[in-house]
């Protein structure tokens, strides 16, 4: 077709995404959404094949366009204009039961042209645990309502018998009508635009825009993978759950044009909800994928066609029902996630040409705390540390990566300010900040992730209680490249206050170890922020790129300086030795030597 | 695979044969696991990294990948001690 | 000339990133108009050659037109430059002890992706934060801590202030000193007692209170603000001081007003120790200037659309009001205080055209050949195709009528390269891909004005579009008529907008308070917060010489339903003080505001609604000056026909003959039709075919669509 017109309807597409973001956002208000950015919308063609993927939660692309096919297959013959259907089951398509889709068929001139899908994490899904993730729901049927396709509005009426029954079954149905109705109008955006895209340029004509547009897609793509290496790449993720470890082994085989992700050798599936469903898998691996190989690609159906993902049935990474899931976005998806980032920017170092844009594991791990209770104005709410989205930067082959920069399947989250969360929470920080030793080592070190200590504050009943689903504290998760460490681990602690009846503290400069009292780690299920306890969460830092003991070792100096390396690590890891705040360049020269003579002396001690 | 190709950054590829990036030491067939052509060492997770990867947990190890002849990290990997090694090859173009 | 004696003059003169516009209002009411290039960093200079080259064509010199000057009101880039050239004063920070990572951190990733392009949000390896102007090795954490009632959980350490200013002056060597604690804007002790204790140990170094600057909830955010404000502060402060002092010594004898991003107008003294007030402020008197014109012409709902060679930059003015940027930025650093909303986008008059080589689409920039090189057809060494080159291929421009003939343009080496470049590569004539390439570009213009009237609720059509900057024109019918915009405005003023801003402002004042209360709270409570606020305003208008018959308070709230995060400005509309139906009648006019802005079934009522944060906008009216208006004449416009030139006509598909006018020679009242341009000595007006134009009586071109 005219290449002008071409440009000009692939512009719109963006655009219509664009708009349709800004309506969810606008009408749903809730602060996951707005600040966490924890949505996706998405256009698809009329089989259901991802035609314009959004910049959301990038999770989301492949399984809402299976969302999409199996509406199209369960409605067969039944999908009428103005219709929307809600679909969560994750053993359908969704990554869990909180992430709820809406899919809208888009019809013109009476015919089914397009669909468009989107997702918010809902306030609550009634689980057994608020919030959505349930760390102590053994199966699927304690993981709240799910959905494998229902009609929700009919014709443009919403079906309130349907909605009633969906808001019956949930904590705070007020909350959840939001977050529905900023679905229906984000989709209502999507449809009503492209109805107009096609009433001016003609139903024929768009269709054979997004038909190229794919074809596009697919063609950039492989000839991306052409130009780089032929190979194969091994990754591992460990998740560990209240002492049970779970492996997700990746090995990734690049031939020509085509990308094998194979999850042979995965654990069975957990008895915990870390696990996922294939569509879930699927997702997770094009989550690192559009960003890292297709910066410059439209995100579409033309990415996933040469790629293959083969994941053994009953394995953690693809479970069978009635396995519970709740925590996948942040269990297995993520692994998933992880592992294919790692192995991606292995082949990407592995070509001269794109050895730029390959970085080790960024954010590998979120630790999805929920904090609810009674706040100081004296109503019961439920709300997300939004420092999980704050995670760090893998390293990159010509730079460190970003301190607490994000995460790569969430381009555009933030975490909120302090002064939000106290407003709303009765709780007081203690500090928060980046953490030391925290990012990978490496001749380019991993971002560094933070700290951060809560008190109970002007609680009405004392404090609060909050929902756990933390892995990671036993096993570093962001693998480093080329000899770059791993970021180090996630760590929740819970401090419990001296008996001797202190106050509680109000001030705790010297970090975890000034804060009064007895040590215990948590890592999953709910507990008390009561009384004079304290709650410390440290986060990942990103992976590490290279050897550490090649680092210059005057941004070792720098990063003691600014409190992100010990001076202890300066020297164990680094190998630099400082003087009054300077490089000693001769006792660095020597400690190096020294510690390269280690290495190899290991033989003898073997 | 050409010259132009490596493993990774640390380890190049000259003539089909994996090297070392740093000094050229020669560490097998590219087409095979090279690691096994390394010096290969394993810290607790505890002295691995400074405190902050002071689990409380043993049982996890960071595993070091040395090129024999210059002491250069090649490579790391996380591992409980019983799993095996990743594996990085390239594959001789047909 | 200089003998007359009786009249005498308004300048005001707007620095911009390129040019420096000047406007002077004589009391005989004749405009003068004056354009010279902007001096960066020594911006004064540029502003003496501006009203230089006002004055001259009025025969006065600078000192003669000085002397006969009443009023000097200035706008300049003097902060953007100085945070964009990272020329500031070097700086240091005191915070909370255990938040002093705060600036550096931005919230995770959002000072990482924030004002990125999306193709590179897309691309997140490539991406970093800017580093923050107050280094982390200059960031000092004190003990001290307030909570969210603003009572002291841990008393401010004295002695460690001391110690942390000696450290950042002497070690550091800083020359400002931002301070930011958490809840500082609920009580304000501890860092107005840090303020007194620097005052004594570094008497020399330049101080902003987060407190002081930015009076809102959000410790990064106003912790960012009073580090740009530090950082810019001293040469603000010194460039408004020397700007003062140079016009005194050519005989200028009246007051300076200082122009602020949220459109209003503050005394040179005050504006000097507000460096982040004057942050794109030009831009800011851009949309003044469009709300003013807007008012004249009896349209409250305006689109100011001002494209230049290397940004596109849109306003929005509805009934009569403005918007305010909810997330402010300067560089890639935000930072809160009221400011008008402008959203500007790389695309202008240089943005490069090219054929992606791996899929054979023409793209309209993002890269821009700027100033220098610039289009082709200037002929300064541009050697890539921009959107100028392809105005002047499609006829839109005359070679020899640039700048009133000052270049002629080179139509056959634009000609060459663009074929060579673009129309080969696409496979297409010259032609044609001259004109595809211009329906992409009005295409993306309409998808983005679409996109940004969409964010605010609004609906195109229901708004008429002002055309300005040197580019616009040539655009502004056409995108115009796919929006469905009432009808295009361009303005006899469009080419010194922003300065014509700066004499439509008011003297403003914008003060705050923070404070969380039920919708439900009583009348007599509200007054007692904006009452106390009201006598300081009124104070300082009355020190600044404002009549109290010339004093317009206007009392505004933010509001929001209570489990959900946008807030929406309300203004009062019963009288001050207010009473309990005036309350309920300002929560109405939220939910109404808050439905409109985003969308049927947004609000959540059963939660309850907050009022968040009470406003007072203090404004001292100024004289306005006023537009000459001429009687409309005769409908004909032949008179300023100069000629025929084959122009792009979308009804033919391709070039076809359009008939070619002078504005110069178009007098208020002639009628034209489209197909058509229009030149003017600083740039060209394309009326596509479809269209009529008319001159208005104030010289405004006004364009309507034909019915269809
Ligand atoms: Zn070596």
């Amino acid at each position: 077709m005219d290449p002008m017109t071409f440009s000009i309807i692939r512009h719109r597409l963006f655009r219509i995404v664009d708009e349709a973001v800004i309506t969810l956002k606008h009408v749903s208000g809730s602060a996951i959404t707005n600040e966490g950015h924890d949505l996706m919308v998405s256009l698809y063609r009329a089989d259901g094949t991802l035609l314009m993927g959004g910049v959301g939660f990038l999770h989301h692309l492949t399984s809402a366009a299976e969302a999409c096919k199996s509406i199209i297959r369960r409605f067969e013959g039944d999908i009428h204009e103005g219709d929307i259907f809600l679909l969560n089951d994750p053993y359908t398509a969704a990554l869990h039961t909180s992430d709820i889709y809406l899919v809208s068929p888009i019809h013109h001139e009476g015919r089914l042209v397009a669909w468009s899908a989107c997702f918010v994490h809902v306030y609550d899904i009634g689980a057994v645990n608020p919030g959505g993730f349930a760390p102590q729901a053994p199966d699927i049927y304690t993981e709240g309502f799910s959905s494998p396709g229902i009609r929700l509005v009919s014709g443009g009426e919403m079906r309130q018998d349907v909605l009633d029954t969906i808001l019956n079954m949930v904590r705070s149905p007020e909350m959840v009508t939001l977050d529905l109705r900023s679905m229906i109008a984000c989709n209502n955006v999507a449809r009503d635009r492209m109805q107009s895209l096609m009433t001016k340029y003609g139903a024929e004509e768009v269709d054979t825009a997004c038909a190229e547009l794919v074809r596009q897609s697919e063609d950039l793509f492989r000839a991306r993978l052409s130009e780089l290496p032929d190979g194969q790449w091994q990754s591992r993720q460990y998740l560990d759950v209240n002492g049970v470890t779970a492996r997700v082994n990746l090995t990734m085989t690049k031939r020509e044009d085509r990308l094998i992700f194979d999850f042979s050798g995965s654990d069975p599936q957990s008895p915990y909800s870390i696990n996922c469903t294939k569509w879930a898998s699927l997702g997770g691996l094009f989550a690192p994928l559009f960003p890292l190989l297709c910066y410059d690609i439209t995100w579409n159906e033309g990415v996933l066609r040469p790629v293959e993902m083969i994941a053994p049935e009953g394995s953690i990474v693809n479970c069978t029902r009635p396995a519970p899931v709740s925590v996948a976005t942040v269990g297995a998806i993520q692994s998933v996630n992880n592992a294919a980032c790692s192995t991606i920017g292995k082949m990407l170092g592995a070509s001269e040409k794109y050895r730029d844009q390959s970085t080790a594991v960024w954010h590998a791990n979120h630790f999805a705390i929920f904090k609810f209770g009674r706040n100081q104005k004296g109503s019961e709410s439920i709300g997300i540390l939004t420092e999980t989205f704050a995670g760090a930067g893998g390293a990159r082959s010509f730079a460190d990566g970003v301190e607490i920069g994000g995460e790569i399947p969430n381009p555009i989250s933030r975490m909120a300010n302090v002064e939000t969360v106290e407003a709303a929470f009765p709780v007081r920080y203690l500090f928060r900040r980046r953490a030391p030793d925290s990012g990978g080592p490496g001749e380019f070190r991993g971002g560094t992730g933070g700290e951060l200590a809560l008190v109970p504050h002007k609680a009405p009943d004392g404090g609060i209680h909050y929902v756990i689903s933390g892995k990671g504290a036993r096993h570093p998760m962001s693998e480093g490249l080329a000899g770059g460490y791993p970021g180090a681990p996630n760590s929740y602690v819970w401090i419990k206050a001296p008996e001797d009846g202190a106050n509680a503290p109000v001030t705790a400069a010297g970090g975890l170890d000034a804060i009064p009292g007895t040590q215990e780690r948590v890592s999953w299920g709910v507990y008390p922020l009561m009384g004079r306890d304290a709650l410390y969460v440290r986060w990942n830092g990103g992976g590490g790129h290279g050897d550490p003991i090649v680092r210059d070792p005057d941004a070792v100096c720098r990063d003691v300086a600014a409190g992100l390396v010990t001076a202890q690590s300066a020297g164990d890891i680094y190998g630099v030795v400082l003087n009054d705040g300077a490089v000693d360049e001769t006792e660095t020269q020597a400690k190096r030597k020294g510690i390269r003579s280690a290495r190899l002396a290991q033989e003898a001690a073997e | 695979m050409s010259d132009q190709d490596r493993i990774s950054a640390s380890v190049a590829v000259m003539e089909g044969q994996a090297v070392c990036a740093a000094c050229g030491q020669d560490l097998g067939l590219a087409t095979e696991p090279w690691k096994e052509h390394a010096q290969r060492r394993e810290i607790p997770l505890a002295q691995a990294g400074g405190p902050a990867f002071d689990t409380g947990h043993e049982g996890v190890v960071l595993r070091h990948f040395y090129c024999p002849s210059c002491a250069a990290l090649l490579d790391t990997e996380t591992a409980m001690a019983e799993d095996p090694t990743l594996n990085d090859i390239l594959a001789s173009r047909g | 000339m200089a003998g007359t004696g009786e009249t005498s003059y308004l300048v005001a003169t707007d620095v911009g990133g390129t040019c420096t516009d000047t406007i002077i209002f004589g009391t005989d009411g004749v405009i003068h108009i004056g354009k010279a290039l902007s001096t960066p960093p020594d911006f004064a200079t540029g502003v003496l050659n501006s009203i230089v080259s006002a004055a001259e064509p009025m025969g006065l010199s600078l000192e003669e037109l000085l002397v006969r000057t009443h009023l000097f009101i200035h706008g300049s880039t003097v902060v953007d430059n100085a945070v964009l050239t990272r020329d500031g004063t070097p700086t240091g920070l005191l915070t909370t002890q255990g938040f002093e990572d705060t600036l550096n951190v931005t919230r995770g990733a959002y000072g990482r992706w924030s004002g990125l392009t999306e193709d590179r949000i897309k691309n997140p390896v490539q991406t970093d934060r800017a580093p923050a102007l107050a280094p982390r090795d200059a960031v000092v954490g004190i003990p001290e801590r307030m909570d969210s009632d603003g009572e002291v959980v841990v008393p401010l350490d004295e002695a460690a202030v001391e110690r942390a200013v000696r450290f950042l002056v002497e070690e550091k060597t800083v020359g400002a000193i931002a301070v930011s604690f958490l809840w500082s804007f609920l009580n304000t002790d501890h860092e107005r007692q840090v303020r007194d204790i620097v005052r004594r140990v570094a008497p020399g170094a330049y101080v902003t209170l987060s407190s002081d600057i930015a009076p809102s909830p959000g410790e990064y955010e106003r912790t960012s603000t009073a580090v740009i404000n530090a950082y810019a502060g001293q040469i603000t402060n010194d460039y408004l001081t020397s700007l003062q002092d140079l016009l005194a010594g050519k005989g200028y004898a009246g007051a300076t007003m200082v122009m602020q991003g949220y459109g209003g107008l503050l005394p040179a003294a005050e504006a000097a120790d507000r460096a982040v007030g004057m942050i794109e402020c030009g831009p800011a008197a851009g949309v003044i200037g469009a709300k003013f014109l807007g008012d004249l012409m009896g349209d409250p709902d305006v689109i100011a659309a001002d494209m230049g060679g290397t940004t596109f930059k849109v306003g929005v003015i509805q009934d009569g009001k403005l918007e305010y940027a909810r997330e402010p930025m300067v560089d890639r650093f935000h930072y809160l205080a009221p400011k008008i909303e402008v959203v500007s986008i790389g695309a202008g008059g240089g943005s490069i055209i090219s054929v992606d080589p791996r899929t054979g689409v023409p793209h309209v920039g993002p890269r821009s050949a700027g100033a220098r090189p610039g289009p082709i057809c200037y002929g300064q060494g541009g050697e890539e195709p921009t959107l100028t080159d392809v105005m002047l291929l499609i006829g839109y421009m005359d070679p020899g009528q640039f700048l009133g003939g000052s270049i002629t343009l080179d139509r056959e080496k634009a000609e060459r390269i663009f074929k060579e470049k673009i129309a080969d590569p696409l496979g297409v004539s010259t032609q044609e891909a001259a004109i595809g390439i211009y329906r992409i570009a009005s295409a993306q213009i309409t998808d983005l004005i679409r996109e940004i009237t969409v964010e605010r609720g609004l609906d195109p059509r229901d708004f008429v579009l002002h055309s300005f900057g040197g580019s616009c024109g040539m655009l502004a019918a056409a995108f115009g008529r796919e929006l469905s915009v009432r009808r295009v405005v361009i303005p006899y003023t469009a080419s010194v907008n922003c300065a014509f801003g700066l004499v439509s402002a008011d003297v403003a004042h914008e003060y705050s308070v923070t404070k969380s209360l039920p919708a439900t709270t009583g009348a007599a409570e509200i007054n007692a917060i904006f009452t106390p606020m009201e006598e300081q305003a009124r104070a300082q208008l009355a020190a600044e010489g404002i009549a109290a018959d010339r004093m317009r308070m206007k009392w505004s709230v933010d509001l929001r339903y209570s489990r959900q995060v946008h807030e929406v400005t309300t203004e009062i509309a019963a009288g001050s003080p207010l009473d309990d139906a005036g309350v309920a009648q300002l929560v109405d006019d939220f939910e109404a505001l808050y439905e409109r802005k985003y969308g049927r079934g947004s609000a959540y009522r059963e939660a309850g609604i907050e009022m968040t944060m009470f406003r007072l906008t203090a404004r001292g009216l100024m004289p306005r000056p006023t537009l000459p208006a001429e009687e409309e004449g005769e409908t004909d416009a032949s008179a300023a026909r100069t000629g025929i030139r084959d122009i792009y006509v979308e009804a033919e598909g391709g070039m076809a003959p359009g008939d070619i006018y002078d504005f110069e020679k178009l007098s208020p009242g002639n009628h034209l039709k489209g197909p058509a341009v229009i030149h003017t000595p600083i740039t060209t007006i394309a009326l596509p075919d479809r269209m009529t134009a008319r001159m208005d009586r104030w010289r405004n071109i006004v364009v309507e669509f034909d019915a269809d």
